[in-house]
């Protein structure tokens, strides 16, 4: 006993006691630095491309580790659709944009493809506006013309995705409409709030109209200006693959995961029915799509610039731009909401979050649609940099995981920085082998770190 | 805790220097020191999370220490390793009944009786030895009439029961019992409470942990009273129960 | 075929008092996938007659050997590997390189090594090469568990397919290895269909039988208590981490078993058929089939094999898609089985 005192005390101060561990992290980062420092003077230009490189790749993975992390750490499995998300963001933009992509040579528009699609939407819209507004209306007004309404609205929902997704060669046109109505909304909102605030507290008839009308203007004008632009195409393909992904996502929580999360004795339940949906919907993208590489239309960016000897791509540059914008999003959403607050709550304890009148159902909800909305990016973001293949959401989900582990999985900062340090590793990694061991590279990471440093870079505080 | 014996061995099943368990600020158990006589029952009392649960997990291995030191059966280890506590005489039932859910009765005692050693019990079969010790414990706890159901799906009595069983199935000396009273209906307790004084009447050294005083009373020859990991007071049931501190540590809960 | 006890006790049932057995047991999920699945191979056989139904047999005894061997790991010891076809892999490379033909392999540019060993000699050595391998792995990833365990088989899958692909020295990369010899036995060449199914018989009914006598040993037992808790069974003097690798190691070996047959019986392997899809259809043929049954990983392989041989049947279905919508089916019976019988269609163990 005296003697492991003394040991424990340490000759050094305590700060400068390490551990095993910690001296084989210091070893380690001196390596990979000295291997960094080498191949700068070997070739400056090149280390900087592969740098840039890797943190063009590293936004990829870091979009999703984001989902994967906050999934993770409300309701505590690793959700594999993700890999179908990206999958399906990426396939998204390619079938609303196929003709540009393929130069017109043909498009994929489906029957099947729409029904299933504009059904997944009207089921989603339909449970929105059965939690979010049925139960406040229902005391007020009749609750079969509430629920007939509703069932119009969802329908109608589902209807206009149906032919969103059949006329993909206007998308601009299509959504005009909802375009306009969205910023009508919105401004109207902003408006009255505005007027109320302004004439404290009271609303008079004029302001009321003098808004609405305004918003409407507004709205109308939005609206005219996307039916206008056929060059907003491209974005609004975007939008419109990622809102899809997360409806699919949130659909998937809603009819399966919710009834499996009453019963499920373990995680590994849900981690295989989340397998079997990835298996099932990457071979209906191959049966859709084909199995063979496809590209996506130009984005734009393409052409590199020169930066001292590397060249890097406008795209790329969006990309790690698109990363950080979303872990800022991210963050300010859960640091600064009572959204944030409700799925830290849960993610502690799901029991009494419910008990402290939480609706956990609706907050991992919208959880796992935000997940599922940002490994669509991802995965078409990936896509505009590299040719897409249904089989590309199994390896990007992988990564994902991966960078979320490694950064330390339940901790936003750790997901973006596992998945920039990530795309370093794999990038500097692949310089002197070839280009085909990055993904065994980036496992070998995994397993250093779980062996050494199971909690990540981050842990979860 | 008198020094009469005269054999060679100590008197002491377990003894305990300076051992700790912090859980972040949290301190489970903080540098404790004591020793538990080999005859006869000891109890460890405490209110909720002064770290009794923790001293057991340290005890046999199933947390790490933090620092110190722990004696079982004079020998003195810095590291418990669960898997040796067996051979140095200990074993134990957790608090938060943990059997083998889904596999029987019959197999969560069995399971406790084969060799320990790899490649033998690769190749090794049912023995009619382990056979009649299984019957006989699953008689002793009441529990033959259901040996081939599933462990899950056992009352929550039954299942403390074999879970003591289990713990009966290994022959060592000093058995650690995590509150085997707890939540039992009063027919229950008094069967445990049988078993418990049988095996202290075979020999064994029994310590277990107990919220309930007339059972603390009844049962046990000494008492250890342990408040936010570190120990309180300890010797006779009565003089330790009565005296102020403890009376205060549990009532200033 | 197995003493699995309860279908033999509901069989009994239903021998005794037809009437009674059909009225009180229609939850009994078991005996009827038991007889749909082997009323449907019958079926097949005397419908397809012996020719194609020998190369279908084949194939089955093959995943089935995978199978098997995986529930080892994933049903008895709760370990969900997804990393199982690297093992396999292996076995099919070491036969490969040992066996193929050294003649035919000079004649080709970047010639990689060959022996031309006989296959009897060349697969123990596969064997104990997959054994090796899964023993520096296991140790490694002994201390994971769950979704982690999950995460890191995938990249054990993954890495062995790069080794495959790109350790072009030796594997030839994705143009892959020909030529790999035949069973012989003396100057008995096993080179007809019928002769090899025999064979692969004989070894699926060895891992079979191993595996029974593992699981049915003092050692199973205590696999299946590791799966239930293994700080539980610890405290009661086991070393936990050695059962584990040692059961690991077995299955690995059964594995690299399966993959020797699987590169003699095509005489042509190449990375193509150790993808990590491949290694996800295994872990589901499992699931599906039943954890901690030895009979369900049979019976899954027979159903996984002869979903896709059905489906080549169906009018409406293009024969490229086969693979795919048997994917479909086999997802959503994921699903479902996690929904509604998480143990698996015959299993004894509930994820
Ligand atoms: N695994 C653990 N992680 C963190 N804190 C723990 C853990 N186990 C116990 N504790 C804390 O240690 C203290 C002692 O717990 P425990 O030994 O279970 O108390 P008792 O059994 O006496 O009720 C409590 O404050 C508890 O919250
Ligand atoms: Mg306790």
């Amino acid at each position: 006993m005296l003697r492991r005192d003394r040991a424990s005390e340490g000759l050094l101060p305590a700060p400068f006691q390490l551990s095993g561990t910690q001296v084989l992290a210091a070893v380690l980062t001196v390596a990979a630095v000295g291997y960094i420092s080498w191949k700068i003077s070997q070739s400056a230009d090149q280390a900087l491309q592969f740098a840039f490189n890797g943190l063009a790749v590293g936004a990829v993975y870091a979009l999703l580790a984001m989902g994967f992390t906050l999934v993770y750490s409300t309701v505590w499995f690793f959700d594999l659709y993700y890999g179908a998300a990206a999958a399906l963001g990426a396939y998204g933009v390619f079938y609303l944009r196929s003709q540009e992509a393929t130069f017109g040579r043909y498009e994929v528009s489906s029957v099947y493809v729409n029904v299933v699609f504009a059904a997944v939407a009207a089921g989603v819209v339909a449970w929105a506006l059965h939690v979010g507004l049925y139960p406040r209306l229902r005391t007020r007004f009749n609750r079969t013309a509430l629920l007939a309404l509703g069932g119009l609205l969802a329908a109608g929902a589902g209807a206009y995705t149906g032919f969103v997704l059949a006329y993909p060669g206007v998308l601009n046109v299509m959504l005009s409409p909802a375009i306009g109505l969205l910023v009508a909304i919105a401004a109207g909102w902003v408006l009255y709030r505005g007027s109320r605030h302004i004439l404290a507290g009271t609303s008079s008839v004029p302001s009321r109209v003098l808004a609405t009308a305004a918003a409407a203007v507004l709205g109308a004008y939005c609206g005219l200006l996307v039916a206008n632009a056929p060059g907003a195409s491209l974005y609004l393909s975007w939008g419109v693959s990622c809102l899809l992904a997360g409806a699919v996502g949130l659909a998937l929580y809603r009819g399966l995961y919710l009834r499996m999360r009453e019963r499920a004795r373990s995680p590994l339940v849900m981690l295989v029915a989340s397998l079997g949906v990835l298996l099932a919907l990457t071979a209906f993208t191959t049966i859709v799509f084909q199995s063979a590489p496809r590209p996506l239309p130009e984005a734009f960016g393409s052409d590199p610039w020169t930066v001292g000897g590397a060249s890097i791509k406008g795209f790329s540059v969006f990309t790690i731009g698109v990363a950080c914008a979303g872990f800022i999003a991210l963050l300010l959403l859960l640091k600064k909401t009572s959204f944030g607050k409700a799925v830290r709550a849960i993610g502690d304890d799901e029991e009494v979050s419910k008990v402290v009148g939480i609706n956990t159902t609706v907050v991992i909800a919208i959880v796992f649609f935000i997940g599922a909305v940002y490994a669509a990016l991802a995965g078409l973001l990936s896509g505009h940099d590299t040719a897409i293949q249904p089989r590309m959401g199994l390896l990007l989900l992988l990564k994902g995981w991966i960078a979320s582990v490694v950064g330390g999985i339940g901790n936003l900062y750790g997901a973006i920085v596992g998945g920039f340090l990530l795309g370093m590793v794999e990038q500097f990694g692949i310089w002197d082998l070839a280009g085909e061991w990055r993904d065994a590279i980036s496992f070998i990471l995994l397993i250093l770190f779980l062996s050494f440093w199971p909690k990540g870079l981050l842990p979860r505080k | 805790m008198s020094d009469t014996h005269t054999e060679s061995r100590t008197v002491f099943a377990i003894e305990t220097r300076e051992i700790s368990k912090h859980f972040g600020a949290v301190k489970a158990v903080d540098r404790l020191t004591l020793s538990i006589p080999r005859d006869g029952m000891t109890s460890i009392v405490g209110p909720n999370g002064s770290g009794k649960s923790t001293l057991i997990n340290l005890l046999s291995g199933t947390l790490p220490l933090d620092g110190g030191m722990v004696i079982i059966d004079d020998v003195g280890l810095k590291i418990v390793k669960a898997h040796e506590t067996p051979a140095h005489g200990l074993t134990r039932t957790f608090q938060e009944v943990r059997l083998f859910d889904q596999i029987s009765v019959w197999d969560n005692i069995m399971v406790v009786l084969t060799n320990r050693r790899l490649f033998p019990a690769l190749v090794e079969r049912v023995k009619p030895s382990y056979r009649e010790k299984a019957k006989r414990i699953l008689g002793d706890v009441g529990m033959w009439e259901k040996r081939d159901a599933l462990a899950m799906n056992l009352s929550y009595g039954q299942r403390k029961l074999l879970e003591i069983g289990r713990a009966m199935a290994l022959d060592v000396n000093t058995y650690l019992f995590d509150e085997p009273f707890a939540g039992l209906f009063p027919q229950m307790l008094e069967g445990v409470k049988g078993i418990l004084k049988e095996m202290r009447d075979q020999g064994h050294t029994i310590i277990f942990v107990s919220h309930n005083m007339d059972i603390v009373r009844e049962l046990s020859d000494r008492i250890f009273v342990l408040d936010s990991g570190t120990l309180l007071a300890a010797g006779e049931v009565e003089e330790v129960l009565s005296s102020a501190e403890v009376i205060e540590a549990y009532l200033g809960d | 075929m197995l003493p699995d006890s309860h279908a033999y006790r509901e069989l009994g049932r239903l021998a005794r008092n037809p009437r009674e057995f059909f009225r009180s047991s229609k939850g009994s999920v078991e005996l009827w996938v038991n007889l749909l699945v082997i009323t449907w191979a019958l079926a097949f056989m005397l419908w397809q007659g012996a020719g194609f139904a020998i190369t279908v047999a084949t194939i089955f005894a093959i995943w089935a050997i995978l199978a098997v061997s995986l529930n080892l790991v994933v049903g008895f010891t709760g370990l969900l590997s997804v990393g199982h076809i690297g093992f396999f892999g292996i076995g099919a490379y070491a036969t490969a390189i040992l066996t193929s033909d050294p003649a035919y392999e000079q004649l080709r540019t970047e010639a990689i090594p060959t022996f031309g060993w006989p296959f009897f000699a060349a697969l123990p050595i596969s064997i104990v090469l997959a054994g090796l391998v899964a023993l520096v792995v296991g140790v490694v990833f002994n201390r994971f568990r769950d979704d982690i365990f999950v995460l890191v088989s995938f990249g054990f899958a993954i890495i062995a397919f790069s080794v495959f692909l790109n350790w072009r020295g030796l594997t030839r990369g994705a143009f892959g290895i020909h030529e790999i010899g035949k069973p012989q036995l003396g100057g008995w060449v096993l080179d007809s269909e019928t002769e090899f199914l025999a064979l692969a018989l004989f070894f699926l009914a060895l891992a079979v039988l191993i595996s029974w006598l593992i699981v049915s040993s003092s050692f199973g037992r205590v696999l299946t208590a590791i799966r239930e808790d293994e700080k539980a069974i610890e405290v009661f003097g086991y070393r936990v981490v050695h059962y584990k690798l040692a059961v690991w190691v077995i299955s690995a070996m059964m594995a690299g078993l399966a993959g020797g047959l699987f590169s003699s019986w095509t005489s042509f392997i190449d990375p193509n058929s150790f993808i990590l899809l491949e290694s996800i259809l295994l872990i589901s043929i499992v699931i599906l089939g039943g954890l901690a049954t030895i009979w369900g990983s049979l019976l899954g392989a027979m159903a996984f094999v002869l979903l896709e041989e059905g489906m080549r049947f169906l009018p409406f279905l293009p024969n490229e898609f086969i693979g795919q919508a048997r994917q479909i089916v086999l997802g959503i019976l994921l699903v479902l089985l996690m929904l509604f019988r998480p143990q698996g269609l015959v299993g004894r163990y509930k994820l």
